[in-house]
């Protein structure tokens, strides 16, 4: 039976290390290659010795998929590519591949500059490991090979996520990668049309929550910079260029316009070089509202924001300044941080994930003084506010998409199986299928019965009507026979003929033959007759012929009849037929074995 | 009545002052209880299917994070229990000390005891069933037992209410009155006394050591008003001189009452409500459980009005809410759904002062901390 065989190497149910293998239809796939964000040591990536240990990656895979640019989905990248050694294609959305760098990059700063880590891959890993990615298009359907085909669909999240379809005949699966079933500011809502996959694979983090309204989340955010605009206070908003940036200002401007506040709001300028050439490229991949605003304006022409001087962070009064990197690790946001930090009046807000070893990090975990370059150390009085706006689907989402995707199967990655039990329940009375919940390293095999479809030529179907009989049932089978042409992917029933013709070889005749041993006092050619006589009187509708030169012919079936020399009563029948004729030959056979009638 | 995006713009901009938390959660299905299974744990069971399910949610731990709380980004619901019923609830009550719920469905004709699971397990299993007296189940009130051993008083009519073990399903007291007056709550308010609010308004008062029981029907009832009871107690040993009673009509008709003298309520009001429900079936007043004499009702529309009975007098005019909480009908579904949601159940959190959690029609459950514009300011 036909299977397809999904095997986790990933792990973590916080900020995992995504990394999935899927076998189907003799092909290799690895979806994602994420890092672990809590570890240092050889956990960070995902056990590829379970692949190595049997020979190379590049011999193994036949491609690897990155579904969007968090690191816990691509940080292992380089270390796969270059280090462990892959020289496949990698495959990635437009926008993916223009981001996944950048994070990489900083990320590889972070841990060998700043940690002081050795072991690790190097800038020019990175930019050999970008070498080898192939960028595509969404819904556009892409050829690995003769046999293996994907296919991207928008997976909201952030800018450039993917869901991926991957097809090797009739069996196909869907990967989802982080996704989002509620459109938000910049970014609109996962979709994905009945494709009816044989296993649709999720992510499954977020699928024992249900999660709070982004109205709300939002609503934190405006309360807190509020908050610390009206007591006279500063608010830095360390963030990475893309995505959450453009949402929170998005809200900002229209907060103060409404509320006629008069502190200044200002963003640090490369921030909106970098992002307005981001989203110039890849516009297509924000919501409709997104669209329209940027066709009339740049992305960060605000009424109410203004570009940033490293000289205004002295200035007195209340000011908001979205800076970055979002992690404060480096640059401007750093800088602006160390000069805010001792004043209790002023707000750090974190809008997102920060790495181990950076100053984010440190701080989101209530850190109170912090060690600088040159022996300083750093009190933290500021209000430290962590919000999180990130956009996954929660359980609601996932049983959103298994109606969207209509999946034969499901299999979930990333979660306790124990604390999953009742999702796992629910799934399986509620649409009906099964659903799997794989470990780490653990393989999943599912079962698939593809419907093999045959074209059968007009001509084998008029003969076979031809031949009589009711008109065949539409809902009954039946029986036809004729040639099966496996050629160029498909596959054809055509008439013998018609495939002699095709493929020009000559036709063969078989024959069968056969002697029967009769009693038969009489002579030859009465025994003969008497032959003649029984069949006509056993096969009533057959054409029985009794030929001159001493043969009887049923359809293709001659029967001869010779005395034995010893014996003369004993009578060698002699049978022959033509494999056509196999089964009435046989029962002729069989009934004169019996003898004839006195 | 339509709600506009400018009204429910205006709604969110202004509850950045009136509350300090609010989390605004989309179930898939909406839940008509909202019962407390831990301090920091609730159970909601869907009621508009033919099969239900039944959730064990850990509220967001920002709501426990203290003074950490900045640091604290999870703000979600954790599913942490679940599990299947065959029949929409009606009710739902936890036995305290136990991982023990009884629910109450619109199909069968018993009582559904449930085991919601420890840390091995996310599934919420049936263990047993507390077979009825009469044929249907339909409407039946369960009140948990305040004794050791864990034990339920219910009873959809007056005269079939009855105080049954849960471990043996021995019936260990029943009501010796006849009446066929439907119950519209019942609870203990100690170990042995019990009060039932009869859905005409009427009370009983009785004690599980002695079969008869006190009725103190209403002196001036209407038959078409249906009425909803809530108990204020001090814990579970009461003396019935601390309890307060509060009834509330169909059409919004207070009653408070003390338990010396539940004939004669010593305030009653009429509230400004919306009151065009004959049959509702979502009527909901709470006493707060920190807050003194602060109660809230709901049940009329997509709001929920907390009041301060304090300075209620006892022939006045219409109290003024002290807060009200309409951010079921000024969600985005709202906007776009084009009925109003109806708020189906409320409750306040244990230990939290001004934190209520509500659900309504929509499938919306909101946990949201008010503030109280005089005594917060």
């Amino acid at each position: 039976m036909p299977d397809i065989k999904v095997t986790p190497l990933g792990a973590g149910q916080d900020v995992g290390r995504s990394c999935i293998l899927v076998s189907i239809g003799g092909k290799n796939i690895m979806l994602d290659c994420g890092m672990h964000m809590g570890y240092n040591d050889d956990r960070r990536f995902p056990d590829f010795s379970y692949v190595t240990q049997n020979g190379r990656l590049t011999e193994f895979l036949d491609c690897v998929i990155i579904s969007h640019f968090h690191l816990d989905h691509c940080g292992a990248l380089p270390y796969m590519s270059e280090m462990v050694g892959y020289d496949g294609p990698i495959y990635m959305t437009h926008p993916t591949k223009a981001i996944c760098p950048i994070l990489l990059e900083d990320f590889r700063k972070i841990t060998v500059d700043k940690k002081g880590e050795t072991n690790f891959f190097t800038s020019q890993m990175i930019k050999d490991c970008m070498k080898k990615v192939v960028p595509l298009n969404l819904h556009q359907t892409v050829q690995v090979d003769e046999e293996l085909e994907i296919k991207a669909y928008y997976a909201g999240h952030v800018l450039g996520a993917a869901m991926f379809q991957i097809k090797v005949g009739l069996e196909s699966v869907v990967y989802t990668g982080d996704y989002n079933m509620t459109p938000d500011r910049h970014l609109g809502a996962a979709w994905i049309d009945k494709c009816r996959p044989d296993i649709l694979i999720s992510e499954s983090t977020y699928a024992t929550t249900i999660r709070d309204s982004k109205r709300c989340r939002e609503r934190d955010f405006l309360k807190k910079v509020h908050e610390t605009v009206e007591r006279g206070g500063k608010v830095l908003i360390p963030v990475f260029a893309l995505g959450r940036a453009q949402e929170l200002c998005i809200l900002l401007e229209t907060f103060w316009e409404r509320m006629n506040l008069k502190a200044p709001i200002y963003f640090s300028t490369g921030l909106t070089e970098k992002a307005n050439h981001y989203y110039k490229l890849f516009i297509t991949w924000t919501n409709q509202k997104i669209r329209k605003t940027f066709v009339q304006r740049n992305m960060f022409e605000f009424k109410h924001i203004k570009a940033f001087d490293r000289s205004y962070a002295d200035n007195p009064g209340p000011m908001v300044v979205f800076a970055t990197p979002g992690m404060l690790h480096a640059g401007q946001s750093l800088q602006i941080f160390k000069k805010w930090a001792g004043n209790e009046k002023n707000m750090l807000i974190m809008p997102g994930y920060c790495v181990q070893g950076t100053v984010g990090h440190k701080i989101l975990n209530g850190q109170k003084k912090l060690e600088m370059e040159g022996r300083a150390t750093l009190e933290v009085k500021l209000q430290v506010e962590y919000m999180s706006f990130s956009a996954h689907a929660d359980a609601k989402g996932i049983m959103q998409l298994i109606r969207m995707a209509e999946p034969r199967n499901m299999l979930l990655v990333h979660g306790e199986a124990k604390k999953m039990e009742f999702l796992k329940d629910k799934i399986e009375q509620e649409f009906s299928i099964s659903c799997y919940m794989p470990a780490n390293g653990e393989t999943t095999t599912v079962v698939t019965n593809p419907s093999v479809p045959v074209d059968i030529s007009l001509n084998l179907l008029k003969r076979e009507m031809a031949l009589g009989g009711p008109l065949p049932d539409a809902k009954r089978p039946r029986t036809m026979h004729g040639t099966l042409i496996m050629k160029d992917n498909s596959l054809r029933l055509v008439s013998p003929e018609q495939a002699l013709k095709e493929l020009g070889l000559s036709e063969h005749q078989l024959r069968f033959t056969c002697r029967v041993q009769l009693h038969d006092p009489h002579s030859d050619t009465d025994t003969l007759g008497r032959i003649y006589t029984h069949l006509k009187s056993v096969l009533k509708s057959y054409s029985i012929q009794h030929v001159p030169d001493g043969t009887v012919i049923v359809e293709s079936i001659v029967i001869k009849v010779t005395a034995s020399a010893e014996e003369p009563n004993l009578k060698v029948v002699l049978l022959s037929w033509s494999y056509q004729d196999e089964e009435l030959g046989s029962f002729l056979s069989t009934l004169l074995k019996k003898g004839l009638p006195s | 009545m339509d709600i506009s995006s400018d009204e429910s713009d205006d709604w969110f901009m202004e509850s950045l002052n009136t509350y300090k938390d609010l989390h605004v959660f989309q179930l898939e299905h909406p839940t008509k209880v909202i019962e407390w299974t831990g301090d920091k744990n609730i159970c909601v069971a869907g009621y508009t299917g033919a099969r239900s399910e039944i959730l064990e949610l850990l509220l967001p731990l920002k709501l426990y994070a203290g003074e950490n709380q900045g640091l604290c980004a999870e703000r979600d619901f954790k599913v942490q229990h679940g599990g299947f019923s065959e029949e929409p609830i009606e009710s739902l009550i936890h036995i305290p000390g136990t991982r023990c719920v009884v629910t109450s469905g619109s199909f069968s004709t018993t009582l559904q005891i449930w085991d919601i699971g420890g840390d091995d397990s996310d599934v919420i299993k049936k263990t047993g069933v507390i077979n009825l007296k009469s044929t249907s189940a339909k409407g039946s009130k369960i009140a948990p037992g305040l004794t050791d051993e864990p034990a339920v008083l219910h009873g959809s009519c007056i005269s079939e209410v009855q105080l049954t073990e849960i471990a043996t399903g021995r019936v260990l007291y029943t009501v010796a009155k006849e009446s066929s007056d439907s119950v519209s709550g019942l609870q203990f308010v100690n170990a042995c006394v019990f009060l039932i609010c009869a859905s005409d308004g009427s009370l009983l008062m009785g004690d599980t050591r002695d079969p008869s029981t006190c009725h103190y029907p209403l002196e001036d009832s209407k038959s078409d008003l249906h009425w909803a009871f809530g108990l204020r107690t001090d814990g579970s040993q009461s003396e019935p001189s601390c309890c307060t009673v509060a009834r509330l009509s169909s059409s919004g008709h207070m009653l408070l009452s003390d338990l010396r003298n539940v004939q004669r309520p010593f305030c009653q009001t009429q509230l400004n409500v919306q009151h065009n429900t004959s049959e509702n079936d979502f009527l909901n007043v709470c006493w707060a459980p920190v807050l003194d004499r602060c109660l809230s009702v709901s049940g009329f529309d997509g709001t929920v009005h907390i009041y301060n009975t304090m300075n209620w007098s006892t022939e006045g005019q219409s109290p003024q809410p002290v807060f009200s909480h309409r951010g079921h009908e000024m969600s985005d579904e709202a906007k776009y759904s084009g009925s109003l949601p109806v708020v189906t159940i409320h409750s306040w959190h244990q230990s939290r002062p001004k934190t209520v959690l509500s659900a309504a029609t929509d499938g919306s459950l909101h946990v949201w901390d008010w503030v109280d514009k005089i005594t917060d300011r």
